[in-house]
């Protein structure tokens, strides 16, 4: 208590500066404007259905109802999921080898090795998509001129992003090429600090390179892991770039088979005005995205203090 | 004795060179297919459609045009694009870093009430990106008039979480002796995070500036949604064009990715550092 009054005093005694005043109160207007404001906003208008224009009145859960019977919400919903699922496992698995190989490179070879595999990484999303839905070209692409030539499959059934079994798969294919420079950077990162000495006890105890591997680097890998299984997770609920950029139009196609959650919710909105429903897809992905961004902060947070 | 430890000590050190030299064949082709891609854009930028989609493999152009280029600035306005973009990356840019440079002095060294709930407000932030709120958002920019315009376009991505919070980590390292010293030398709160707190956290300062000018660079959903007027249209809007037309102009369309991404590629190669350890910080786009 007599703290508490103590401190309360020396607040007092010390008014807060015009620094303090300006950067607080402009952090919070900020905010409240893009951030609380539109978020209640927003679950108001999923009780709503509106145009923004003529219409708009009260209809309660029918948007929600309405989701549960959506054929394409629950299919983008499945895409997302499947896109976390590819694009992390594979993602992950494919930079640890490369970190692993770059590892045991030195001096300017690494550097260069490092330079080409995250080159890819600093370009610009929407245009490596335009790049790769011309390799991507059905029947004739460089990829379908590849892919025959190496295991005699034929051309004709090499339709890539123009085929619903394959249209996804070809743009987390994408996806995980363009970052797999980052990746593979945060893995040497992590592995160039853990101590040679601990590879070295190992050697004497006889453990072999893989054993190695799985005994001392990947467990201490670790906070990389957690981090990288976070961020890419969100991403794939995020996504929509480069799948709007390699299906054309409409996007989502061909029939669906390509569509996510943030591409049906702006179609729904911006095409089929209807904003209410726009309103409820983005509270599902709000919810999923919640437990992620906790994960990741937590993940950021230990990064940092590791 | 000697010449089998010799012969033994050979076989050894051979082993380990056939190994490093499949590492680096390995490592060599991997790399290669990796930007693969990229050079054949820059490449086949030159050729003329017809031979960019060819049965015939060749990287190099069988004849070298220009035709895509011109094309590309008469047709799609590519040059009012480029203003558009380095207008927008380069605003949101400026205002993020001011605003995360004081924003995480406030956090990470002055005291005042409410000062967590406050960062928790900040840090709520990530939880509603413009994607989320998308529609609000719009709604909002309406009912200030900002389509179609920049305030429109920046506004939103003014403040970033993300930098507030790179920029209080920062700042936690630097002693508070010195801050104390300069304050008691009768330096206002203002005064030193301008020439006390500003230089000592430089490097942040670029790998954040990187970042941000990269993410809007490449910002893709809220553009469309605001802006419908060809004039203001950013370069991914432009590049969108091409979606629905990429088979008909797949010279021009790699034309215009050449012009989109070269520019990030050769500031890249003079700052690969700053970019690498910017970018591996985040791994993530916004």
């Amino acid at each position: 208590m007599a703290t508490q009054v103590m401190s309360l005093e020396k607040h007092r005694r010390k008014p807060l500066s015009s620094f303090i005043l300006v950067v607080a109160l402009a952090v919070l207007a900020y905010y409240t404007l893009v951030g609380i404001w539109p978020f209640v906003y927003n679950i108001w208008l999923t009780f709503r259905k509106t145009d923004l224009l003529t219409e708009n009145k009260w209809i309660g859960l029918s948007n929600y109802a309405f989701m549960f019977t959506d054929p394409i919400f629950w299919k983008s919903l499945w895409h997302n999921v499947y896109y976390l699922i590819v694009t992390v496992a594979v993602g992950t698995v494919t930079s640890l080898i490369l970190a692993a190989l770059i590892y045991r490179t030195k001096g300017v070879a690494r550097k260069i090795y490092t330079a080409m595999f995250f080159a890819p990484v600093v370009t610009s999303m929407v245009a490596v998509s335009l790049v790769w839905t011309l390799l991507y070209f059905p029947k004739i692409g460089l990829f379908a001129q590849i892919i025959s030539g190496l295991f005699g499959v034929s051309r004709d059934k090499l339709v890539f992003l123009h085929g619903t079994e394959t249209a996804l798969l070809c743009i987390m294919i994408m996806d995980i090429w363009r970052d797999t420079g980052i990746r593979t950077v945060i893995f040497l990162a992590g592995m160039d600090e853990i101590p040679d000495s601990l590879y070295e006890t190992a050697r004497i105890d006889g453990a072999s390179q893989l054993g190695q591997f799985f005994r001392i680097t990947l467990p201490l890998l670790t906070p990389q892991l957690a981090f990288i299984a976070a961020v890419y997770s969100i991403n794939a609920i995020r996504v929509y770039v480069p799948i709007y950029m390699m299906t054309g139009s409409p996007p989502g196609g061909p029939a669906n088979s390509t569509m996510v959650l943030t591409l049906h919710m702006y179609l729904s909105a911006f095409y089929g005005q209807r904003f209410g429903y726009g309103a409820a897809i983005s509270m599902v992905m709000f919810v999923i995205l919640f437990g992620l961004v906790l994960a990741e902060i937590r993940a950021f947070q230990q990064r940092w203090e590791y | 004795m000697a010449t089998v430890t010799a012969t033994r000590w050979n076989r050894y050190r051979a082993g380990l060179l056939t190994r490093r030299f499949f590492l680096h064949l390995v490592l060599i082709i991997l790399g290669l297919s990796m930007v693969f891609p990229l050079v054949w854009m820059v490449f086949s930028s030159f050729k003329p459609s017809l031979e960019v989609i060819s049965t015939e493999f060749h990287l190099f152009p069988q004849t070298w045009t220009l035709r895509n280029y011109v094309r590309v600035f008469d047709e799609v306005t590519m040059g009012r694009g480029y203003v558009n973009s380095l207008i927008m990356s380069g605003f949101v840019t400026f205002f993020v870093l001011v605003s995360a440079t004081a924003g995480g002095y406030l956090f990470a060294k002055l005291k005042f009430k409410g000062r967590d709930t406050l960062f928790f407000i900040v840090l709520g932030s990530v939880m509603v990106p413009p994607q989320i709120v998308l529609i609000p958002l719009y709604i909002l920019m309406s009912r200030f008039g900002w389509i179609n315009s920049y305030q429109g376009l920046i506004f939103p991505f003014i403040m970033n979480a993300f930098g507030i919070f790179l920029m209080r980590q920062s700042m936690y390292g630097i002693p508070n002796d010195l801050l104390e010293a300069a304050r008691m030398d009768g330096a206002s709160d203002f005064r030193i995070y301008y020439s006390v707190i500003l230089p000592l956290v430089r490097s942040s300062i670029a790998v954040l500036g990187i970042l941000v000018f990269l993410w809007t660079w490449d910002e893709f959903l809220w553009p469309l949604v605001t802006v419908s007027n060809n004039e203001m249209k950013t370069l991914p809007l432009l590049m969108a064009h091409f979606t629905q037309a990429e088979q008909k102009f797949p010279g021009e369309s790699l034309a215009a990715s050449t012009l989109v991404i070269g520019p990030v590629l050769v500031v890249y190669a003079f700052f690969q550092r700053h970019f690498v350890r910017g970018l591996s910080m985040t791994g993530l786009k916004g």
